[in-house]
């Protein structure tokens, strides 16, 4: 299957994985991160995935998102079987299927916040005056229009957090992935932002799956699954 | 080229240091290429740009103008050479020279015939046609030496107009006169009546029909051992000093063009290891690697391309100059030369960042890890 030829197919769930396991090999030892895991994301679910450090939500977020590949199991993306993808056509999946909003770094330090959304576009479809139009009206939406010149030295971690959404949705994705998208701001601002993702995502019906370990933030998921030592608790 | 452009947009000040650092090295480099040739023409350009095809040393020579001294037994040697068309005496020697600027050391060459040894590059005036007429090197035009100017041989007074100025055809870094033989020896004999008639210094030859030059030097150096035979360019190239003075030179080139790709090469490392995280951000949202590297290569071809120019332009204004007597020119080959070599040498240094980007694992834009951690 390629990316670049199937379009989306909008009927299928966001994402379904089945059996997947992801083992490391360190030195002669294997250190097993997902074990068996299963988890089906409907079209425009938001999923808290909840879990302590090292429990391997991280995991299976980027094995979801095309970053890293399963050791076994199944993982379908809007239709799209990537299981057995090459790097190639892993990158070309994250380019145009997916979103991320990493918990790190998040936006590319010497473009502006519309450069940061744009830079999407230049890496695949180069669509030109309709992604300019497209990033402009993110911008809006996400109640950045006077910032969109900004460096990202220059915004605030909210801001940011912001651009980084607005860039996770420059490709249309069916399904956003979030790594503790509220790991680096208070309270008060998390809870902001965690309302800005549910908003932007049921206002376009796109699933979601945010990486926490706050359980606080869980209610503005529509449910939440807990991981623990690689396994899911609930799918 | 978006992502290229952007970078260097924003961070002018890093990019710009890199490309002055490289301009001023490409001036050096050019400003070096030209002293070089100055120097070397300012040494041996009359031999390379005269008109005999072949010029015939004496061993006992060792292969300086003046110091050569053919016999008659040789030249006989030389004439009966198979592949020898003509043969032409030429005289070479130093005399002290006023100018309307004043005194000179200067060369005069007397040649018993204009096609064997006359000046080839005349760019104002004509040859010698009477006993008081020389053609004088263009580089010395500006010390008394221009067409028009008499010039006397001291002691003696013997006045010679010039009449023409032919370019790069300095001889010992001085100021160079070319007429004919009778002209030479009445220099001569103005200096010092008892000097007799000398022996010529070199003799220049021209290949007969159907004979290559080179075959008639092998010809020639076949005939004698006290012979020594040289194309003219391999005869200014041969001239005791030409090889260390050209020598020398390559060892500061080849430092220079060592230097520029280990200035580039570590910027674009250091570059890259700075910019470690967008590098794995972009990976992770779906940048194909090729295109970050891609990225990388554009701004190195910009920044040498630019380094290069400005380092040119700099360049041009002072290869028009004149340094302690030494004409400077403008090297085309050596600028078109110079920017392929640098280039290639530029691009090859940004591979090693290349590696880098080209390593870096997608995955790593979750632990916040990146180039080389």
């Amino acid at each position: 299957m390629s990316t670049s030829s199937s379009a989306p197919d909008t009927s299928a769930p966001a994402l379904e994985m089945k059996a997947v396991r992801k083992v490391y090999r360190m030195g002669d030892a294997d250190i097993i991160a997902l074990d068996h895991a299963s988890l089906t994301v409907q079209h425009d679910e938001i999923v808290a995935l909840v879990g302590p450090s090292g429990s391997g939500k991280t995991t299976l977020c980027s094995i979801a998102g095309g970053i890293l590949g399963a050791t076994e199991g199944r993982v379908v993306v809007a239709g799209d079987d990537i299981t057995d993808y090459d790097a190639k056509q892993l990158t070309k999946f994250r380019q145009e299927r997916v979103g991320f909003v990493f918990q790190s770094v998040n936006l590319v330090p010497f473009l502006t916040a519309r450069e940061n959304l744009l830079v999407v576009d230049e890496l695949g479809r180069r669509t030109g005056a309709a992604a300019r139009a497209r990033a402009d009206q993110l911008l809006e939406e996400l109640g950045l229009a006077d910032r969109r010149n900004n460096l990202p030295s220059q915004l605030s971690g909210g801001q940011r957090q912001r651009v980084a959404i607005g860039r996770a949705l420059m490709n249309e994705p069916r399904l956003v992935l979030f790594d503790e998208p509220t790991s680096a701001l208070d309270t008060q601002l998390g809870e902001q932002v965690m309302e800005l993702i549910r908003n932007e995502m049921k206002s376009r019906g796109t699933a979601a799956i945010v990486v926490t370990h706050d359980e606080r933030i869980t209610h503005f998921c529509d449910r939440s699954v807990h991981i623990v030592d690689g396994h899911l608790d609930a799918a | 080229m978006f992502l290229a452009l952007k970078e260097m947009t924003r961070a002018k000040a890093r990019f710009g240091l890199l490309i002055a650092a490289i301009a001023l090295l490409v001036f050096l480099i050019l400003f070096q290429q030209s002293l070089q040739n100055g120097l070397l023409t300012s040494f041996v350009g009359g031999i390379r740009n005269q008109s005999a095809p072949v010029l015939v040393y004496s061993v006992d020579g060792q292969r300086i103008l003046q110091g050569s001294i053919i016999t008659p037994d040789l030249e006989a040697l030389v004439e009966s050479a198979p592949g020898v068309g003509e043969v032409g005496a030429i005289h070479q020697g130093t005399f002290t020279v006023t100018s309307a600027d004043g005194a000179f050391d200067a060369s005069l060459l007397g040649y018993a015939d204009p096609a064997l040894g006359a000046p080839t590059t005349i760019v104002e005036g004509r040859l010698a046609e009477s006993l008081d007429e020389v053609v004088a090197s263009s580089a010395d035009a500006e010390s008394g030496f221009d067409i028009g100017d008499v010039v006397r041989v001291e002691p003696g007074g013997l006045e010679l107009t010039v009449v023409g100025l032919a370019d790069q055809a300095q001889i010992n870094a001085g100021p160079t006169l070319y007429g004919t033989v009778d002209t030479f020896l009445d220099a001569l004999r103005a200096q010092n009546p008892d000097a007799g008639t000398p022996l010529p210094n070199v003799l220049g030859v021209a290949p007969a029909d159907g004979t290559t030059v080179d075959e008639v030097v092998a010809s020639i150096n076949a005939q004698s051992d006290e012979l020594d035979a040289f194309t003219k360019d391999d005869a200014a190239d041969a001239t005791p000093g030409v090889a260390q003075v050209r020598q020398s030179f390559q060892v500061i080139f080849l430092l220079y063009g060592l230097v520029i790709p280990c200035v580039t090469g570590l910027f674009f490392l250091i570059v890259t290891f700075q910019k470690a995280g967008a590098l794995t951000l972009l990976r992770a949202i779906g940048a194909p690697a090729g295109r970050l590297v891609a990225s990388l290569l554009i701004q190195a071809v910009l920044i040498v391309g630019l380094g290069y120019l400005i380092g040119t332009l700099l360049y041009t204004p002072v290869s028009q100059l004149r340094l302690g007597g030494i004409p400077l020119e403008f090297e085309t080959a050596a600028v078109i030369t110079w920017a392929i070599v640098l280039m290639a040498l530029g691009l090859l240094s940004s591979l090693v960042a290349a590696r880098r980007v080209l390593a870096i694992d997608p995955v790593q834009a979750t632990t916040g890890a990146g180039v080389g951690r």
